[in-house]
């Protein structure tokens, strides 16, 4: 042979092996669950076959590694040795010599120095049947520790049937032996049973071998059987591998023809030819199924993935000292391959936090009435054109409140903004950087890379991660990803002339606003625009402004497209809403490459480009993802400078009258409109109903004799002060801003309810002295609450 | 020469294809395991087969016995080529009706041997 050859043939096994390594970890992991004779087979062939093969390649350690582990296996197959979790623990620990051995043969082509004389040692004494002397390692201790106190920690790997019906080419196994020969009458049901609990009782011999010893058929009527199932086997030779580049090019090919299929039915409807109307339709059915022939064959199940899991659970679960099971649902889910590699690590990630964060330990879960044992469930399955990836536990959950107390302690959030977010909202803080809810850094989550990273790498392939969870009963991760990154749903808009893309991942509704309503339906809050959404403000933000375009519009009609970025909603008000359609994207050119707001762009049916929206990009233009996200973090890049940080305060900022005022928000319960409809007399005070409670007003206006000058007539700006029967309204003109500033003034005023003049944000701010306004007993109960 | 390989391993069945080649024989056939090495026995009608023993679903020992069962295939030359080594197994093939036995790794000098043994060109 010469070299090329050689080299082909030991990629081909490389490749294979690392193959049968990745079923060899889980059937590891299932045979330590429950010894079954024809598991031990399977490892026993997939490390046989490893060894027979290096030997012809001159991998003398690799085969004396897999020569040791095939002489321990052959030993428990013949019931021998029994499967016992040092056993296991140590097979896999050649597993992993072995991936080490092919992954050095792959880049240097030679074995490497090391020897594995540990390993090798180790697998000796075990197959000389001897105990392992205590060892370091604290996975290693444990697992030792759990063979001999009798109480193994479990580890259940449920692994339901291998392919939804109809999911796949390859059809199912015909009839075992068993049953083939019972549907013949040669034997009888009890008799089969007879011979499964054989063995699992250990008996490695196979069904039809049994039967003979016993008499029960004849050595033919079995191999007659073989021969049947022998012609009922598919002839495998079916598929063939193809190199991914190939594919990519294919793709890129079907892109540029779905493009040209588009321009010809823009031009279909701009003539009148009957035959020609039918070849583009006929073109445009085969272009549309080419299409989906070419996603498939890109398309590879979720599985490829998800069998790395198994392993990983086990290993985690043993090294923190839990047990869990790992159910998987939609294992032949499809899945483009490319997203497939970049929610490998996510995927992984968010597994290994189930584990180390999200299960209890089992005596925790026994004293809470949970079985010892945690569940952790990966579902897969597909959705509205987009796969959607379930890792649920059924752990602790998340609790709101420690959340709410890391986020202030990491200066994520103000205590103001922590606490004014409800329980469903601020589970989400665990995606922003620098958060981790761990109490220390372990090594198995905590390898400095966060959930915010888990975030980011999918939302770069264009998916969400959402997180639910219920304190005491668990959490869980919703991931969706698109099918494919090529060619994607969109909506297309019109602004300023020119037409954009929203791709369909980020779209929540769309908003019209006719006539009366075009005018009415927008309003200002603090001078930007906002539509009030079933009694929320939405931020608006005009696509023509952001872009510096003059409006094209048709109608006096107000188009909203309510769209999703980050953890920001917020209404994109366009020109006109053309259409939806299948959008192929490309890359920008190198001169748009730094411009913000745009994500790519496409060619439409006419021919002409429209440029897909990079919706956050949009907001920041806009201005209006400042909230949080923004704000945490300059307050982390503010709360490195710990002493100066720690002086600094969130203060509220009113208008009253022509004057500004500056009061810390902490004195503040809630910020609230009010519609002036509703307030009524009560004694000397004006009242007004809320929140089941009867909250008295002050106007601030009156008490500092300053001319009211409210910016809305039909509704009241109020401070709520306190809480419960104590509270106070103070009413406002307008509600400006809030600020984190150190609140320093000069206090040479002697104005009643003023404590001092100070500049915020370059304009003149008077101190308001808000105990002038509110009893004693509320600010104190205000000021414990924040 | 028409040759089937019988072996699980898809590395394996290249190995012995290339040597096979180099000895100027291209007619071959490759099976995963015993099974389907059965259903192409009468469509692909070898005159050798070079047979594994330890496969999933059927073993070579099986597929041995299976095709010996069979008047149709007495002409077939079979030759295991497996790791297993153990004088017993050796026995209980040659048994099953395997004409020749060869131990993994194997060499081309040791296939050309074997094939003079059998009387193949």
């Amino acid at each position: 042979m010469n070299t090329g050859e050689f080299d082909d043939v030991m990629a081909e096994f490389i490749t294979e092996s690392r193959e049968n390594l990745d079923d060899l970890d889980n059937a590891l992991v299932t045979l330590e669950q429950q010894p079954d004779p024809g598991v031990i087979a399977k490892i026993f062939r997939a490390v046989h076959t490893i060894k027979g093969t290096s030997g012809f390649l001159g991998l003398r350690t690799l085969e004396s590694v897999t020569h040791i582990g095939e002489n321990l296996l052959s030993k428990m197959r013949d019931g021998d040795l029994p499967v016992t979790q040092a056993n296991t623990t140590a097979l896999l620990g050649m597993a992993d010599a072995v991936r080490q051995i092919l992954d050095i043969v792959e880049t240097t082509g030679a074995e490497g120095d090391e020897t594995y004389g540990p390993l090798i040692e180790e697998l000796s004494r075990l197959n000389a049947g001897e105990a392992t002397p205590a060892r370091r390692g604290r996975a290693k201790q444990q697992a030792d520790a759990s063979v001999t106190t009798l109480k193994p920690r479990r580890v259940t790997v449920t692994l339901p049937a291998r392919r939804a019906a109809g999911t796949d080419a390859v059809p199912d196994d015909p009839p075992r032996m068993g049953e083939q020969l019972i549907d013949r009458g040669l034997i009888t049901e009890v008799e089969l049973d007879e011979v499964l609990l054989r063995q699992r009782e250990g008996d490695p011999r196979h069904v039809g071998e049994i039967l003979v010893e016993k008499e029960s058929v004849k050595p033919s009527d079995v191999v007659d059987v073989l021969k049947t199932q022998a012609e009922e086997r598919p002839q495998t030779n079916e598929s063939i591998r193809v190199d991914v580049g190939l594919l990519d090019d294919l793709m890129n090919l079907v892109g540029e023809l779905v493009l040209a299929r588009n321009q010809i039915l823009q031009y279909n409807g701009s003539v009148f030819d009957p035959s020609f109307s039918a070849t583009s339709q006929r073109l445009n059915l085969i272009t549309s199924e080419l299409q989906e022939g070419v996603m498939k064959t890109r398309m590879q199940p979720i599985d490829n993935v998800w069998n790395k899991f198994p392993r990983i659970v086990r290993d985690l679960s043993l090294s923190c000292g839990k047990t869990a099971r790992l159910e998987m649902e939609g294992r032949q889910t499809e899945v483009d391959k490319t997203l497939l590699e970049a929610i490998k690590d996510p995927l992984t990630h968010l597994i290994r936090n189930a584990i180390d964060h999200g299960l209890e330990m089992p005596e925790v879960r026994m004293a809470t009435g949970k079985p010892a044992e945690g569940t952790v469930r990966l579902s897969a399955y597909h959705e509205g054109g987009q796969v959607i990836i379930e890792i649920a536990d059924d752990g602790a959950g998340i609790d709101a409140n420690v959340i709410r107390r890391k986020a202030v302690q990491k200066g994520l959030l103000t205590a103001e903004e922590a606490a004014a977010r409800p329980d469903r909202d601020i589970v989400n803080v665990i995606f922003q950087p620098g958060f981790s809810t761990a109490e220390k850094v372990s090594n198995i989550s905590g390898r400095g890379v966060g959930m915010d990273v888990v975030k980011t790498n999918i939302e770069a392939i264009g998916g969400t991660v959402d997180v639910q969870t219920v304190v005491g009963r668990g959490t869980t991760f919703k991931v969706k990803i698109p099918l494919t990154l090529a060619i994607i749903p969109a909506l297309i808009v019109r602004a300023g002339g020119e037409r954009y893309a929203i791709p369909q991942v980020s779209l929540i509704e769309l908003l019209r606003l006719d006539g009366e309503s075009a005018v009415t339906g927008i309003e200002s809050v603090q001078g930007a625009p906002v539509h009030r959404l079933r009694g929320k403000l939405l931020p608006l933000v005009f696509l023509n402004d952001v872009f510096g375009t003059p409006p094209t519009k048709s109608d006096d009609a107000v188009n909203i497209v309510v769209v999703q970025s980050d953890d920001t909603q917020f209404g994109l008000v366009v020109d006109d809403i053309s259409d939806t359609a299948e959008i192929v994207v490309k890359p920008l050119g190198r001169l748009l490459k730094g411009a913000a707001g745009f994500s790519g762009a496409t060619i439409m049916g006419d021919g002409r480009v429209a440029l897909i929206l990079d919706l956050l990009g949009v907001s920041q233009l806009a201005g209006v993802s400042n909230s949080s996200a923004a704000r945490a973090q300059a307050e982390a890049n503010a709360s490195r400078n710990h002493d100066l940080a720690a002086e600094r305060e969130s203060i509220l900022i009113v208008g009253i009258g022509d004057r500004r005022f500056a009061l810390p928000l902490a004195h503040v319960t809630r910020l609230e409109e009010l519609p002036v409809a509703g307030v009524r007399q009560g004694g000397d005070h004006r009242v007004v109903h809320y929140r089941d409670q009867i909250l008295p007003l002050v106007s601030l206006a009156d008490r500092l004799d300053i001319d009211a000058r409210p910016e809305d007539e039909q509704n009241l700006q109020v401070l709520v002060c306190g809480s419960g029967e104590r509270c106070v309204g103070l009413i406002v003109d307008s509600v400006f801003d809030i600020v984190d500033e150190r609140l320093e003034y000069s206090d040479r005023t002697e104005t009643y309810g003023v404590m001092g003049t100070t500049v915020i944000g370059g304009e003149v701010t008077d101190v308001l002295d808000i105990r002038a306004f509110v009893a004693h007993d509320i600010l104190v109960a205000a000021e414990a609450a924040a | 020469m028409r040759i089937l390989i019988v072996d699980d391993s898809r590395s394996m069945r290249l190995i012995l294809k290339r040597m096979l080649a180099e000895m100027g024989h291209s007619d071959v056939a490759e099976a995963e395991d015993g099974s389907v090495a059965l259903s192409q026995m009468a469509s692909f009608k070898p005159e050798l087969a070079l047979v594994d023993w330890n496969m999933p679903v059927m073993n070579g020992l099986e597929f041995v016995s299976a095709i010996r069962e069979s008047r149709e295939y007495d002409k077939v030359k079979v030759m295991m080529v497996t790791s297993e080594s153990s004088p017993r197994l050796v026995y209980e093939a040659l048994k099953a009706g395997a004409d020749e036995y060869a131990m993994k790794p194997i060499t081309r000098d040791v296939i050309e041997e074997k094939f003079m043994l059998l009387g193949l060109s």
